[in-house]
């Protein structure tokens, strides 16, 4: 078998036991890594209630195909369980370089399952593995911890990836990081981490990854054609310049930068955070993740010394700045530092303080709450004290880190209004009212509010565009308008989602390819056969996606969901308070006819969203009919 | 005027500069001179004069301050 090692690395925490299986290839053909070996596992070696913080829940740590490929931007990897946040199919994927050193370690995957009687950690290196005390790391910030197991070890280059202390004390949002500047952030994947005692897994290899390749000669002929291309498409030249921070200003003009908890689609202060005072501000230097020809990655400096932890990108920004209503970047970059020194997905924990800075200002949340913080918008050492907090599980952190849904059962009142939130994880920081597919993601994503489900509307509004036509090879042929639903709409929907998905099971970065970036959809189908030695049309390759998405949705219906958990917040059916889309909100009527014109495209019935048998026996997923509602 | 580009327009713009000051001697449609500039119209999503929302065909006059973006996907 090509462009795998096809070894799964099982650890079973309580028992202390380790050892290593090989996947045959007719399985990983089916499953190729990501998403998609994660759903796989998720499903067949776990019962349906299984309580996130307990022994039974299962971590899959899974590279994709490509992960680790001398190709740009197929650098990710994923992380997945039955998530604390929304209880039920998690999934978090970063990229960085601690997926590719699995790789040249010897491991596709990492299954941990039990929880460990003390805190320990897992050493993988060059085809072993090893548990070791971690007793002296917990509670430590990340840095630290990386350091010390860096020196413990002996190597500088040892790729660590780590909980922090949020995960410890089981913050429903707390993330992964990878060489503190990477974060598998959503779901709260990170707190599944912490209740089973193991703090970080820490791996070094050897290996390279054309020694997989079924045809090295073409995938490295692929790789520097693709490290040369980036300069030349305006897009990822785009992302190499300013990262993802390019996007805040033509947001802000478009009407549709998240602020003050989604009230309204434009800050005032733009000027303050947008990427030239970023630039001017904070910017010292520009990274990259593994082999990666973009190089969209911030480095900054806090408080008059460069970061060890990275730049804010434009979620961070977008939550803790105009989405809290905050303009002071310094304090945007600090947010940032304590979010990974403390591993807090960073989107969470910024919607979940706007949340509560709209319960303070409806005096649902009074200074006796907060401890006498004035936790009002803009208050930016209000924001700061909150996120530590919350990472504490101090005072009304301690509320805030069960995530805006539970907070708002609690407080009462309006409060569920001012949660923005699907499935009870909070949305990112993009505005489906200017671009209804979105919000279509936020709905029906399996994970709650995702914003990489799908190329966002705006991307095909122009045919003669390059994004649209980059999206033409998938079989796009007509562009639309960013403010519609509608069968069309639905039909470019469900060929973007299955394009995602692929790209989560292979190891991709939404950065790369098209329609979002500059790699075409035949250089993906290539570099896929490069490696694999297979030989994948477009249409074979979406319905690995396509297979990938529909476990996900399994494991979710199996939990209890319904259609009526596919829905989104009350305010985006409101009017925007200010900015270009004043007054704009989505149309219900059209929101849940579309839902059902989306479900009956994906082959689910088209009232409750369950996969037909014809479905699951075209993805080969027959065997997961049983595990699905009746009736 | 004075021409700046938002988005990825940048790599269009002369020298990649994120801004152009231009003299015109008379009033002129944004279009014709986005063309002799060689900006792709169909990249440009949003455009203010401004600072005001305004669409390809308006009118620009010297003293004005034109902002073009291009279209904003996922971050
Ligand atoms: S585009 Fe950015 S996030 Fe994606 S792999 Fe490259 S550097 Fe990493």
């Amino acid at each position: 078998m090509y462009g795998t090692s096809a070894k799964i690395l099982r650890v079973d925490l309580t028992q202390r036991e380790i050892r290593t299986e090989i996947l045959p290839e007719d399985f990983y053909r089916l499953y190729p890594g990501g998403k998609a070996l994660a759903g796989y596992i998720l499903l067949n070696e776990m019962k349906a209630g299984v309580d996130p913080f307990s022994p039974e829940n299962v971590l899959v740590i899974a590279n994709g195909l490509l992960t680790g490929a001398p190709v740009s931007t197929a650098t990710r990897y994923i992380v997945s369980a039955r998530s604390p946040l929304t209880l039920g199919y998690g999934e978090s994927e970063a990229g960085g370089f601690w997926g590719p050193e699995l790789k040249m370690a010897g491991f596709e995957a990492v299954v941990v399952k039990g929880r460990a009687s003390e805190p320990l950690y897992l050493w993988i290196h060059d085809g072993e593995a090893e548990l070791k005390s971690a007793s002296h790391l917990w509670g430590r910030l990340t840095a630290e911890v990386q350091e010390a197991i860096r020196a413990e070890l002996g190597d500088e280059k040892i790729r660590v990836l780590q909980i922090g202390p949020a995960g410890e004390k089981l913050v429903r949002f707390a993330g992964l990081t990878n060489d503190l500047r990477h974060f598998n952030g959503r779901n709260g994947l990170g707190a599944v981490m912490g209740s089973k005692n193991l703090r970080a897994v820490a791996v070094r290899g050897s290996q390279r990854y054309q020694s997989f390749a079924a045809d090295p000669e073409a995938l490295m002929a692929l790789g520097r054609k693709l490290a040369k291309g980036v300069k030349e498409n305006p897009i990822s030249w785009d992302l190499q310049d300013k990262g993802t921070l390019g996007i805040v200003e033509p947001m802000n003009a478009g009407g549709i930068l998240p602020t003050r908890n989604f009230r309204q689609g434009a800050f005032e202060a733009v000027d303050e955070v947008k990427w030239d005072a970023y630039e001017k501000q904070l910017l010292t230097a520009r990274r990259s993740c593994y082999a990666c020809a973009v190089r969209c990655k911030r480095e900054v400096a806090v408080n008059g010394r460069v970061s060890e932890y990275g730049g804010p990108e434009y979620e961070t920004l977008g939550a803790f700045g105009p989405n809290c209503g905050i303009s002071d970047l310094q304090a945007i970059a600090q947010a940032n530092e304590l979010c990974n020194a403390y591993m807090l997905d960073s989107i969470s924990t910024g919607a979940t303080i706007s949340f509560a800075m709209e319960c303070f200002e409806h005096g649902l949340l009074t200074l006796k709450d907060t401890g006498g913080i004035d936790l009002r918008f803009g208050n930016a050492q209000a924001m700061l004290a909150m996120v530590e907090m919350i990472a504490r599980r101090e005072g009304l952190g301690d509320l805030l880190a069960e995530g805006s849904r539970r907070a708002a059962e609690k407080i009462g009142g309006d409060a569920a209004f001012f949660a923005m939130q699907v499935k009870g994880q909070e949305l990112a920081m993009h505005e489906p009212r200017g671009k209804y597919n979105v919000g279509m993601g936020y709905a029906i994503s399996e994970i709650g509010a995702d914003h990489l489900v799908v190329a966002h509307d705006t991307a095909l509004v122009n045919p003669e565009s390059l994004q649209f036509k980059g999206a033409t090879a998938l079989g796009i042929t007509k562009a639309l308008p960013a403010r519609s639903f509608g069968r069309e709409k639905m039909e470019h929907f469900y060929t973007l989602e299955r394009w995602n998905s692929l790209e989560k099971v292979i190891g991709y970065c939404f950065f790369g390819p098209t329609p979002r970036s500059y790699i075409a959809v035949e250089d993906v189908i290539t570099s896929i056969n490069a490696a694999s030695g297979w030989s994948l049309s477009v249409e074979d390759a979406l319905l690995i996606g396509e297979r990938a998405t529909n476990m996900a949705r399994i494991f979710n219906l199996r939990e209890g969901f319904t259609r009526k958990d596919d829905t989104l917040p009350e305010r985006l059916f409101q009017g925007l308070e200010n900015g270009s889309l004043q007054g704009c909100a989505l149309p219900r009527d059209e929101f849940e006819e579309s839902l059902s014109i989306l479900y009956a495209l994906k082959g689910w019935d088209p009232q409750t969203g369950i996969p037909t048998s014809e479905k699951l026996r075209a993805l080969s997923l027959d065997w997961a009919a049983v595990m699905l509602p009746q009736g | 005027m004075i021409l700046r580009a938002g988005g990825y327009l940048t790599y269009y713009m002369p020298g990649r500069k994120k801004a152009l000051r231009m003299r015109l001697p008379a009033a002129r449609p944004l279009a014709e001179i986005l063309t002799d500039l060689q900006i792709p119209l169909a990249e440009v999503d949003l455009v203010a004069v401004n600072r005001v929302l305004a669409d390809l065909d308006v009118l620009v006059q010297d003293e004005d301050e034109v902002t073009i973006y291009s279209s904003v996907n996922g971050g």
